[in-house]
């Protein structure tokens, strides 16, 4: 797999820290301890300063893509990065009414995903600007935590996203942020988005290590 | 709360609560009634309308969402693609009850818009979010793709 | 009217066109109908009098009452053919008046596939008869012998001179006419039809496509409140309490009214509960929903679908009470060289017409009118009577079109809501059902066990046939604790079995109702031609035959049964057995047609599969092929879809086209998702997809349907199609890989799609 070579994976996250306005070194020797910004744990998803007990960086760098994996894996968001054409709703049914993919993502013609998608969710409907499946060769569905980890660092199965690029994604993209805003019969992803991304941040600030 | 929005060329002016359904909207405030409650949670398609041409559920759809935008119904759907589509549906008489079918009938148009000679399989994934309880897909089909020919 | 108008803010112009449409489309109709001095009060299948049905109007427009209820089976087409046929009226002039519901008419009840069944000679009486009163007033003013006129086309001529009146010219004089007798009327040839069995644009389509004309849901009145229900989640369940507060600070509630808890048995009684009055639909619902209730439950609360399900195939595996016998089945079966059991699961389904029941009342005194989407209107008369305390006479029941009703809207329950609800708040009321409430407080088609047995000799051939079938019964519903298997019950499919065994018993057990029973289009053919048609095909499999050889071979030689011989009460589905017998000819030749239509026999590629079925039901015949692909993950595709239909004389044959391609969907999505289940007694499916139906992308791509020619009098043609497509289906899917479907639906509620085959992922 063509992956993104560990230094210039470093070097670019820290473009990303500082572009992103954020505090946080992005030396790998330096375990990120008792700093005071980090978002408390959240509904299931642990803050960033729970992983400094872990003093091995590459183990930490696993412990936390595995933590940023319990939001990517949760079914708000593999829903719409499905294995197939059909995304999948509630806890991983296939979508109701079959839809599909379509050539950009947005549907097909005549059913797009706005023919029930609005801007935001509205009584039983999931809602987001711009609601849309994730490309084919993005597709977290039935894929293992290590799986999505070498997939996202792949600029060939992650849109030619950079690092600097993917945290942006996670952190303020609001079809991500969709993930903590469902309607009420539907589960939040764990945490909160502001927390995804500050646990994206530092796994990428700890070498952006699979885990096994 | 007074909004004012545009429905089949007309401009209303309404006092709602901008978060109703536009569905309930059309059906108990413009007397509009062409579009169909079927179950209110965008599963039917019966409450298909147009929102700046394209297909929206309009169960799901809060007022607020097509202000400044226009909608089109089944009352005020036309163009060569809609004639087309009613002369098909006129011809094979496809519908049962009828109950659904301003729902298929917005959605046939918004294929049609789209893909001019729709392949079966495009038919398939434009028509699947509209349930038609008598069952009349054999003739839909039919029909959609009678119009693609007339409407060339 | 205007006040209404100002409130919404739209032009006057829009709203006077939709009520005058309104008004247009519901008006009485046949309230001047002959009460006495017609000869033609008594003719087969009831009243023939012309002006019950006819009305000539000065703009020479033919005003055709109908008096069934139009659900998408095309019967004001179908109607209107017929008695425009006789009339020998010109169709573009034919107009369609809606009946109200009222006993003048006679049976009413849009159900059991028998409004031309039943109406067929009654209507064309009623047209000949005008005819001949046109004819004969011509005559008479011409000073002619009525034999030298002729009625044609909206016109009598006299050719002899060439001079011609049109019937609006004629209308006033032709009343003036007395009626005929039967007697004096010559009906049309059948070669000289011109509207009868052909494929007669339908009259309601055109509006259709513009979105025009008048549901239930979109009956509008001046000053109407809108109602929605919440009802006690059991049946027979009570309001403990109820705190609307929070309901009141909703926008546009008006208020709550609370409805007595019904006394069973259920008939057609309200369920009770509360009701939120609302100036809009969507105030209603939002009402609804915060209603702070405290229900007290019903007595079924230990009712679990699950738990059911065992119980009921418990009963089918014990002798049970023999209600047909032919020969000594268990003699047959103890000397058979092989015996074969098969037991079939079918459970609760809900009818789910795409408009949820809807009604609205407006009170004038202690006397009620109502606007509604019913099949039985004179039921809902009935039950508004009943239900108000007030004489039927103060109730006029205006039917609307319907959207969709396949015996849901027959129960006119939600009728009785309306004018309930309506005369509480002292103004009209339109009571709507949301699609929750339509599923979850319906009239559920009951859930069955069967069990077969079937002994073979050492050819293969049946020998002895046991056919054990338990089901709650539909009389729970109109009596309590009623738990015993109907001969109307029996009749659909069980009871009336055709086939050439010389040992052949049916058996019935007892069983418990712990929902509202009810009837979904074709009833216990559903569940019946299931067990029946796939256990022929489990023998043939068996016997080492091919699935349909075997089948023709069970229908046997040409001939007549009646299963009123050997011990069954067989009413024949109120048609005459000597006019509608069960013909096993008709039943082999659909069986061959459709086999030929498919080119049963081909060589199929690897995965696929055919199956066949048929079934008689309602005096009509089907047979259907159904062809499927299996994949190796377990994927299914219903390829091909092949229907033959034999229902005698066809009316509009176009239309009974779209019966046999709907009616055969309609039985395989029944098939493919249908479920309704409880538990602790309360309905767990709320919406779709819970509850799921066909799609575009589920329904077969290639379809091909027959009707047969035939000048046998009129069968059903509405439920008869349904009955024979899911044994079809299974049986397709057995030759395709070898799985045996014997509980429905096919597909659970994971909605993973996959059949449980070797290597399916489930």
């Amino acid at each position: 797999m063509k992956s993104f070579s560990r230094n210039l994976w470093a070097a670019t996250s820290l473009c990303v820290a500082i572009g992103l306005g954020c505090v946080v070194s992005c030396q790998r020797s330096r375990p990120p301890t008792s700093e005071p910004t980090w978002l408390p744990a959240d509904r299931g998803l642990r803050s960033v300063a729970d992983f400094a007990v872990i003093s091995d960086d590459d183990e930490r760098s696993r412990a936390l893509f595995l933590e940023v994996a319990k939001v990517l894996q949760h079914d708000r968001c593999v829903n719409c990065h499905p294995a197939g054409e059909r995304p999948l709703q509630r806890s991983g049914e296939p979508h109701q009414p079959l839809v599909v993919r379509g050539e950009d993502g947005f549907g097909a013609p005549g059913l797009g995903c706005d023919t029930c998608h609005g801007e935001s969710s509205y009584l039983n409907m999931p809602g987001s600007p711009h609601w849309h499946l994730a490309p084919l060769e993005m597709a977290w569905e039935g894929k293992s935590a290590r799986a999505i980890c070498q997939q996202i660092q792949d600029p060939q199965r992650n849109g030619g996203k950079s690092p600097a690029e993917l945290a942006q994604h996670m952190t303020h993209d609001e079809l991500v942020a969709y993930g903590w805003a469902p309607p009420e019969q539907l589960e939040p992803a764990p945490g909160n988005q502001r927390l995804l991304g500050q646990l994206f941040q530092a796994w990428l600030d700890s070498g952006a290590v699979c885990p096994e | 709360m007074k909004l004012s929005i545009e429905v089949n060329g007309d401009r209303h002016d309404i006092d709602v609560d901008p978060e109703t359904p536009l569905l309930w909207v059309l059906r108990d405030e413009l007397r509009l009634t062409g579009t169909k409650y079927g179950c209110g949670v965008a599963q039917c398609g019966a409450c298909t309308v147009h929102v700046d041409g394209r297909p929206r559920r309009a169960c799901v759809a809060p007022v607020r969402s097509v202000v400044d935008k226009r909608v089109t119904t089944i009352e005020g759907v036309s163009g060569p693609t809609a004639d087309a589509v009613r002369k098909a549906w006129v011809s094979i008489d496809v519908p049962q009850c009828g109950y659904c079918q301003s729902g298929q009938i917005m959605s046939a148009v918004a294929l049609l818009t789209k893909i001019r000679r729709p392949s079966d399989e495009d038919i398939d994934h434009a028509m699947s979010g509209n349930i038609c309880r008598c069952a009349t897909y054999i003739r839909i089909r039919r029909a959609i793709h009678q119009a693609a020919g007339d409407a060339e | 009217m205007s006040e209404t108008a100002t409130r919404v803010g739209v032009g006057r112009r829009n709203f006077l066109v939709t009520s005058a449409s309104l008004i247009l489309g519901l008006t009485l109709a046949g309230k001047n109908a002959a009460a006495g001095g017609s000869p033609l009060t008594i003719v087969r299948g009831g009243d023939a009098s012309p002006d019950l049905f006819i009305e000539l109007r000065p703009d020479e427009t033919v005003a055709i009452t109908c008096h069934r209820s139009e659900m998408g089976q095309q019967i004001w087409t179908a109607m209107a053919q017929i008695i425009a046929e006789e009339l020998e009226a010109d169709w573009d002039r034919v107009r369609i008046v809606q009946a109200v519901g009222h006993p003048r008419y006679g049976d009413q009840n849009t159900d059991g596939s028998r409004s031309v069944r039943y109406n067929f000679h009654r209507l064309r009486v009623a047209g000949g008869a005008l005819r001949t009163m046109l004819e004969r007033a011509a005559a008479k003013r011409w000073k002619v012998a009525p034999s030298s006129c002729r009625a044609v086309l909206g016109k009598v001529t006299h050719p002899a001179t060439k001079r011609s009146l049109s019937y609006g010219e004629l209308a006033a004089d032709a009343r003036a006419q007395p009626i005929p007798a039967e007697g004096e009327i010559v009906l049309k040839k059948r070669a000289d039809w011109r509207y009868i069995a052909k494929p007669v644009k339908s009259l309601t389509v055109p509006r259709i496509v513009r979105g025009e004309g008048t549901f239930g849901m979109d009956v509008q009145l001046p000053n109407m409140l809108v109602a929605v229900i919440a009802r006690p989640p059991q049946v027979f369940g009570k309001l403990k309490s109820v705190d609307d507060s929070q309901t009141k600070q909703v926008s546009g509630v008006v208020e709550t009214v609370t409805l007595d808890t019904p006394k069973p048995p259920a008939h057609f009684q309200p369920l009770g509960g509360v009701a939120v009055v609302a100036r809009n639909t969507w105030a209603a619902i939002q009402g609804r929903e915060m209603l702070e209730l405290k229900w007290e439950e019903g007595p079924s609360a230990n009712y679990d679908s699950e738990t059911f399900a065992q119980e009921l195939m418990a009963k089918v595996r014990k002798p049970g009470e023999v209600r047909r016998r032919r020969g000594d089945v268990a003699a047959a079966l103890e000397r058979a060289a092989e015996t074969v059991a098969a037991e079939y699961y079918v459970p609760h389904l809900v009818h789910s017409p795409i408009e949820p029941p809807v009604a609205t009342a407006k009170w004038d005194g202690d006397e009620v009118t109502c606007w509604a989407c019913v099949q039985a209107p004179q039921a809902a008369r009935k039950a508004v009577a009943r239900a108000c305390e007030i004489p039927e006479d103060n109730v006029t029941i205006n039917v609307t079109w319907l959207g969709g009703g396949f015996g849901r809207k027959s129960k006119p329950d939600f009728v009785a809501e309306a004018a309930l609800v309506a005369r509480a708040v002292q103004a009209p009321v339109k009571l709507v059902w949301t699609r929750e409430d339509e599923l979850k407080h319906g009239y559920y088609h009951a859930v069955s066990a069967q069990r077969l047995e079937a002994g073979l000799d050492s050819e293969g051939r049946c020998v002895a046939f046991l056919h054990r079938t338990a089901f709650p019964v539909i009389g729970s519903t109109f009596e309590a604790g009623a738990d015993q298997p109907s001969w109307g019950e029996l009749r659909l499919g069980a009871s009336d079995t055709p086939f050439a065994v010389p040992n052949l018993q049916l058996e019935t057990g007892r069983a418990d109702a712990h929902l509202r029973i009810g009837w979904l289009r074709s009833v216990a053919n559903i569940y019946h031609a299931f067990a029946v048609q796939s256990f022929v095909a489990e023998l043939a499999h068996a016997a080492g035959r091919d699935p349909k050889d075997y089948l023709l071979e069970l229908i046997g030689p040409p001939r007549h049964v009646d299963p009123n011989d050997e011990g069954a009460e067989y009413d024949n589905y109120g048609s005459s057995i000597v006019e509608h017998p069960i013909d096993t000819a008709r039943l082999a030749a659909v069986t061959t047609t459709a086999a030929t239509m498919a080119d049963w026999g081909r060589p199929l590629p690897k995965g696929h599969g055919l199956g066949i079925a048929a079934h008689r039901s309602f005096a009509a015949y089907v047979a259907t092929v159904v062809e499927v692909a299996v994949d190796e993950a377990g994927r299914l595709t219903i390829v091909g879809v092949w229907s033959a239909m034999d229902a005698g004389t066809v009316v509009n044959t176009n239309h009974a086209h779209s019966q046999l391609e709907g009616g055969t969907l309609f039985g395989l999505s029944n098939a493919l998702y249908g479920q309704i289940t409880a538990k602790q007694g309360i309905v767990e499916q709320q919406n779709f997809p819970a509850w799921r139906v066909m799609r575009m992308n589920e329904a077969p791509r290639h379809m091909e349907t027959t009707i047969i020619a035939s000048d046998a009098p009129p069968g059903g043609v509405g439920e008869p199609p349904t009955p024979p497509a899911a044994p079809a289906l299974t049986n397709a899917i057995f030759a395709a890989c070898g799985l045996r479907v014997r509980r429905l639906p096919i597909f659970g509620p994971d909605r993973r799609d996959r059949l449980a085959v070797e290597g399916a992922k489930q």
